[in-house]
């Protein structure tokens, strides 16, 4: 197994009655909230836990989200052109701009390359098809993602792969007439792919791509499905099965010293569900196409019928749940190394294989030295076992 | 209850209420459908032959593949006055519909008698920090009840109320509105110019409470149209047809007998 360092660098530092009053910490909050300083802070923090990273052996992931305190990484190029620079070992994930959101695939295809050179072939590009308050920030329109990001993709891939000058792409949903980007990328044909998803129907067709699946905080029932449509579409399609390196699993991870040490830290990570996730009803469940239609008696009732199947977007199952709930579900896992090994082979038994672990172990009110010393003692006493797998 | 009749226009299944007796009515209808069931709908049929149909993917209404934009609508309905077997027809739209009569009463005008606009969408007005279109997807659901309705709690739907394929009928076109009109939100940005090429006789109707688009805005699309008149409803918001069926109906019979 290999593990990968996530720390979306959210903003905790909003007074509790902003956020109380507020119906949503992402997509409307105003940006006084946010000290410029303090954040500097945070992306400095946040950088040289990735600097560490590098020199544990623990892959780092940067990812991208907009106008919210659960993450101040509203430009993902940004940080991946940091880190493209700044380490030097280990690999690098991108999870990912936004090609739902952003207007032009060719000019993300471009930045991927130049990050991919500069770093001398340790990119891996993960895809993400975006949604919830991201479409209001972005002034993405929610219908329409999933076709978005399919067309984003290829032409993702043909402005990497194409060497031989000036090609035109005119789709459904982008135009670009003379695409020719310097440099190609390191990686020949192109850096590994991923995306992020728990939905069947997009895993099917990522399963028939080759592409890596990995699920961001996802049930256990969800991965199973989402798994299985994975193998199931790719064996319909006379393609090999997948190995473990297709899967990815993301959890809450820290480890202490002691199961105490490690249960009490890692509860600070719940933030990000029980702080990190409120978002404004338009943002959520009401954000066309975010339910399918079939579901709207649920959705639009406030008092629900017998028999009704409840409407709710999958983040809405993971707000306020503890510690030993999380850890249950297989969204955590915290504790002594030995506990914390325990839990991922446990998750492991039940999900199936998969090869790569993203570790977020940073969220909230979690200090960066609590952070780095987690870390240090996952690196030390929970990786090596991993690694033998 | 008269029956949808289906309609073939330029090979889209298009479905159509017809109800009515008189001069033939276009009317396009706004956030969702006109159902037979709307009283204003039986009022108005005793002086026109109200022809309604579903915007494609509205309602329980199918969408063909690559049908997406405005101006797949706006030709599928240029079509549909084609294929009428009334030479010119009276068009009626509310709120999105009226966007899309405004633009037919731009390119079709060789189709149409009369234009009436009621709490009309479709062209930009104020400045660029000036919204002109409440945004009714990314404000909450509560606040755009509040600013569609001058008395939401008696002329809201009562979504508790509702049979299950109504709400779902509620959640399909929700997602159609913003398929067709998320960007440019709710205008053409061209269309205010060509406004000043329309030649029929023209009401602007306004509901007096609309917080979607405000009377101010329903003025300024009167005075880019010449000749238009500007009419306000009193008691009702951005559905004066469904909050004032009566004063609505009488305002248009008015207007078709001028």
């Amino acid at each position: 197994m290999q593990a990968w360092y996530l720390n979306e660098n959210p903003y905790p530092f909003v007074p509790q009655h902003v956020l109380d009053g507020a119906d949503s910490v992402r997509g409307s909050l105003p940006n006084k909230y946010c000290d410029p300083k303090v954040a500097a802070d945070l992306f400095e923090e946040a950088l040289d836990e990735y600097l560490l990273c590098d020199d544990l052996g623990i892959n780092v992931v940067s990812n991208e989200h907009h106008a919210g305190i659960n993450c101040l990484f509203g430009a993902a190029p940004l940080i991946l052109g940091v880190l493209a620079r700044q380490t030097r070992n280990v690999r690098i994930l991108s999870l990912g701009t936004l090609i739902t959101v952003r207007k032009d695939p060719v000019r993300i295809a471009e930045e991927y390359a130049m990050a991919d050179v500069m770093c001398r072939g340790r990119l891996e590009i993960g895809f993400v098809k975006s949604g919830g308050s991201e479409m209001a920030s972005g002034n993405a329109n929610p219908i329409g993602i999933v076709d978005r990001f399919w067309e984003a993709i290829d032409l993702i891939l043909k402005t990497l792969t194409h060497r031989e000058g000036p090609f035109s792409w005119e789709g459904k949903y982008f135009t670009h007439r003379h695409v020719n980007i310097w440099p190609g990328p390191w990686q020949q044909p192109h850096p590994p792919l991923w995306a992020a998803t728990g939905d069947p129907t997009t895993s099917a067709e990522l399963g028939r791509r080759g592409i890596v699946n990995v699920m961001v905080f996802r049930s256990i029932e969800e991965t199973l499905k989402a798994w299985a449509a994975y193998r199931q579409a790719r064996a319909e399609a006379g393609l090999p099965a997948p190995g473990p390196d297709r899967f990815g699993h993301t959890a809450f991870v820290y480890t202490g010293d002691t199961d105490e040490e490690g249960m009490t830290v890692g509860s600070k990570l719940l933030w990000f569900l029980n702080t990190g996730l409120k978002s404004a009803p338009q943002y959520g469940k009401f954000l066309p196409g975010a339910l399918k239609p079939e579901l709207a008696p649920g959705l639009y009732r406030t008092k629900p019928r017998p028999g009704q199947p409840l409407a709710a977007r999958p983040a809405a199952a993971l707000m306020g749940l503890t510690a030993e709930q999380a850890i249950a579900k297989g969204l955590m896992f915290a504790g002594n190394p030995d506990t914390v090994y325990r839990q991922i082979m446990e998750h492991r038994e039940k999900v199936g294989p998969y090869e790569h672990l993203v570790l977020a172990s940073r969220s909230g009110f979690m200090t960066h030295d609590e952070a780095t010393r987690g870390l240090r003692r996952f690196s030390k006493d929970v990786l090596p076992r991993l690694k033998e797998l | 209850m008269p029956p949808l009749k289906r309609l073939s226009v330029a090979g889209v299944e298009l479905d159509v209420l017809t109800v009515g007796a008189g001069p033939p009515l276009v009317l396009l209808h706004g956030f969702g459908p006109v159902g037979p069931e709307a009283p204003f709908v039986d009022r108005l049929g005793r002086h026109a032959e109200i022809i309604a149909p579903t915007h494609p993917g509205f309602g329980h209404s199918t969408r063909p593949p690559d049908f997406d934009t405005v101006y797949d609508l706006v030709h599928l309905y240029g079509a549909l006055l084609e294929q009428l077997p009334h030479e010119r027809v009276t068009l009626l739209g509310l709120s999105f519909g009226g966007w899309l009569a405004a633009e037919l009463a731009v390119a079709c005008r060789h189709r149409i008698d009369k234009l009436i606009l009621v709490d009309a969408l479709g062209i930009k007005v104020s400045g660029p920090e000036t919204p002109d279109i409440l945004d009714v997807f990314n404000t909450s659901p509560a606040e755009v009840r509040r600013r569609a309705w001058h008395d939401p709690a008696r002329s809201a739907p009562d979504f508790d109320e509702m049979a299950d394929d109504a709400l779902v009928a509620h959640a399909r076109s929700r997602d159609a509105l913003c398929l067709y009109a998320w960007h440019p939100y709710m205008y053409t940005p061209q269309l205010r110019r060509w406004l000043g090429t329309i030649r029929v006789p023209s009401l602007v109707l306004w509901g007096a409470s609309d917080g979607i688009v405000t009377p101010d805005y329903g003025r300024a699309y009167a005075r880019l149209i010449p000749g238009a008149r500007f009419e306000l409803i009193a008691d009702a918001g951005h559905h004066p047809e469904i909050e004032r069926p009566d004063a609505f109906v009488e305002r248009v019979v008015a207007f078709l007998k001028e």
